[in-house]
């Protein structure tokens, strides 16, 4: 049999990946095509006539300086909590992979938020700022905790990127113990002979040899964070004063609350774009920082 | 071939039984054939629907279904319009009618029930919305708790004024409860609920609503805005969360309201299935907003209809289905045992007249008491869909003393300047 013609190529293909690819076009591939059409109308949602508009949504996507606000706000967040997340989990990781008693018991237990939901995880946190720390702080008579950081500006920021690092640090932790198991005992070794110090074997050994971690973790981190929604909704919905509603609890407001079907769809693909070149950009840079060993 | 022939088989039964699933089939096995779908967009009576579908189907032998979304309703109805599988019956509030009727609603005109009713929505002069219940806001008291302070028996009646309002406040406040007031801080309950009440409040609704838009209102010497705002500075000043006003649980106030530890907060009759789940007072009730006023506003609750059903027209619905919707609505209008369902299974008020409703919970008796002597202002149902969440946010700084009245006054001004009016 012909291994290289056309018609055995398509079938294997086909015999492969054909049902994959068909269920991938039609539940991603229609649909986002189909969103880009609906950005184009100024259909609200239910109606049979979806009237084209051109590009009407795009202009007042641009007009919507909520929408800005919003995306000013994710920014801030994914900075600071991509940050803080990424940190976090790799001191975790080190910890935990440098021999304490009991560490797999450790590994389990800094995991263990990742498994809870993000809505469920916003409402225990919503408790714990909202009446356990009050209670707290009324009943020793610490200042900034006697009243719910909830109810303010900062406070509300502040409170969600305590949660999502929470949240994200054990798992971003299980990538970086893999990470620092696949950095083989030889190099190690060979580094502490010719007199690395621990930090110095860290630094310049570990680091650099585990660095396809760091790009999963961040590209991980980054596009969890811009699209951040769940806890977001149960935790703050974007109170007060809509001062904590992140791009894409706008986004959802503006579709499905205000019904501006098109705007809101509009503002998803730009949310979407920005997204994309994010996190591309950041693991293209991330793999020429690779090295092997 | 055996083996062929078994997997063949299998592989039919299996895709029978996803078509099956697909539910899109109206065509049904038993009975006279008929199957309907309602969509139900009040959680609470969840349970007592799907309970009433199986009784309903076993006395008539409609096979009724009964489904109920966590989306938001226009949202849940989208999906639902756009993969051509609608409901036979949709339970939704009155904006949606109002957006959806043209293209997706029967004419309902020519039922009986119309006549039974104030409160059926029409569009485009023809009746599409059957009411389901009638709700009102006001403000919420717990009687036990302020009598077992001043002693002597509560009349809400005799509170209408914010004068007399103010004085049971401070007698209350002397008398051990300092802060006997509550305030919901969501944004659906300052915008959605108490602002709009100052428009509906205006002798001209409609009018003032367009000179809002036109931005020649003049919310800061408006009357109503005043008489509102002034009884809201008294709340804000009796209120048990003053401090961290905007960071005050609705489930908090609600219990504290229920067991009296505060004895006012400003609320609907929907809030008994929340209030119910703690050791509620039975003395408890519903009162007009207290205000200085002489125009007899201070002695009515605003509401009215609540959520109606509209019977789907799309070619997805068979003529069979839509006459087994009106038989049902039917039913529960003039069957004893609908006329149960409504009034003691879902502790509904009734928007109907021939309905009898004993056994109602304290706030609903309220505000049957209301709606029968005909002292219910109309609810506005056409604020844009984003008044309550962008004047919401602007109120909840008013409650957290970030702005003052001045400055709300000029943020709900520009908010309407701003906005397009609602088509209608």
């Amino acid at each position: 049999m012909k291994t290289n013609t056309m018609s055995y190529k398509c079938k294997q293909f086909l015999m492969f990946a054909g049902v994959t690819t068909a269920v991938f076009v039609a539940v991603v591939i229609v649909p986002f095509i189909y969103g880009i059409y609906l950005t184009l109308t100024s259909w609200d949602g239910v109606s049979k006539e979806k009237p084209f508009v051109g590009l009407a949504n795009y202009v007042a996507t641009f007009a919507d300086g909520a929408y800005w606000q919003a995306m000013g706000r994710t920014f801030l967040y994914s900075v600071i909590a991509v940050v803080l997340v990424n940190v976090v989990a790799f001191v975790l990781a080190f910890l935990v992979t440098s021999g304490v008693k009991g560490q797999n018991f450790f590994r389990a237990g800094f995991f263990t938020p990742n498994l809870i939901g993000g809505i469920v995880l916003g409402y225990i946190w919503k408790f714990v700022f909202n009446r356990a720390f009050v209670a707290l702080g009324t009943s020793l008579s610490i200042g900034p905790l006697s009243s719910s950081w909830l109810a303010t500006t900062g406070g509300a920021m502040l409170c969600l990127i305590i949660v999502s690092v929470w949240q994200y640090a054990g798992y971003m932790m299980l990538i970086y113990v893999a990470g620092f198991m696949s950095v083989s005992e030889d190099v190690l070794e060979a580094a502490r002979i010719d007199g690395c110090t621990n930090t110095q074997s860290i630094v310049y050994v570990s680091v650099p040899l585990m660095m396809s971690s760091f790009v999963q973790c961040l590209f991980l981190t980054v596009t969890r964070c811009f699209m951040v929604y769940d806890v977001n909704l149960s935790l703050t919905n974007g109170e007060p004063f809509n001062s904590s509603v992140m791009a894409a609890m706008h986004v959802y407001n503006q579709a499905f609350t205000y019904k501006n079907f098109g705007v809101g769809q509009a503002e998803a693909l730009i949310l979407f774009v920005v997204c994309a070149v994010v996190g591309v950009l950041q693991v293209y840079v991330g793999k020429k920082g690779e090295v092997s060993a | 071939m055996k083996k062929k022939l078994l997997a063949a088989t299998l592989a039919a039964a299996m895709t029978a039984s996803l078509t099956a699933c697909g539910g899109s089939d109206s065509a049904q096995e038993k009975g006279d054939g008929v199957s309907i779908t309602i969509f139900n967009s009040k959680i609470e009576v969840q349970a007592q629907f799907e309970e009433m579908a199986k009784e309903y189907s076993e006395a008539t032998g409609v096979n009724v279904e009964v489904y109920y979304s966590n989306d938001t309703v226009a949202a849940h109805l989208a999906t639902r319009y756009s993969s051509n599988d609608p409901y036979t019956l949709s339970m939704v509030d009155a904006k949606d009618v109002y957006s959806l009727a043209e293209d997706h609603a029967i004419d309902l005109s020519g039922e009986k029930w119309v006549e039974n009713t104030n409160y059926a929505l029409s569009v485009g002069g023809k009746v599409v919305g059957f009411p389901v219940c009638v709700e009102a806001r006001g403000l919420i008291y717990n009687g036990d708790a302020i009598e077992k302070i001043t002693g002597e028996a509560f009349n809400p009646e005799d509170y209408a004024t914010l004068d007399a309002f103010q004085g049971l406040l401070e007698k209350l406040a002397a008398g051990g409860m300092e802060t006997p007031t509550g305030i919901m801080k969501e944004d659906w309950s300052l915008a959605g609920h108490f602002l709009s009440e100052v428009y509906e409040m205006q002798d001209d609704v409609d009018g003032f609503i367009t000179s809002l838009h036109e931005g020649t209102a003049d919310l800061a010497n408006n009357a109503k805005w005043n008489g509102k705002m002034d009884y809201f500075d008294t709340m804000m000043k009796y209120n048990y969360a003053a401090s961290s006003a905007i960071a005050a649980e609705r489930e908090v106030s609600e219990q504290k309201l229920a067991e009296g530890e505060i004895a006012f907060m400003f609320g609907g009759n929907w809030d008994w299935s929340m209030i119910n789940a703690y050791e509620y007072s039975e003395n408890m009730g519903i009162m007009p907003v207290p205000e200085n006023t002489s125009d007899g506003s201070n002695k009515k609750l605003v509401g009215g209809g609540s959520k109606y059903f509209f019977i789907d027209s799309s070619e997805n619905t068979s003529e069979e289905q839509r006459q087994a919707a009106k038989d049902f609505l039917n039913w529960l209008v003039f069957d004893e045992a609908g006329n149960a369902f409504l009034t003691e299974k879902c502790a509904l008020v009734p928007a109907y007249k021939n309905i009898a409703a004993a056994g109602l919970d304290p706030l609903s008796v309220s505000v049957k008491s209301y709606a029968d002597a005909g002292n219910l202002i109309d609810n506005y149902n056409y604020l844009p869909d984003d008044h309550f969440s962008l004047c919401g946010a602007a109120f909840q700084k008013y409650l957290a003393g970030q702005m003052d009245r001045a400055g709300l006054a000029k943020e709900v001004e520009a908010y309407w300047a701003s906005t397009a009016p609602v088509e209608r």
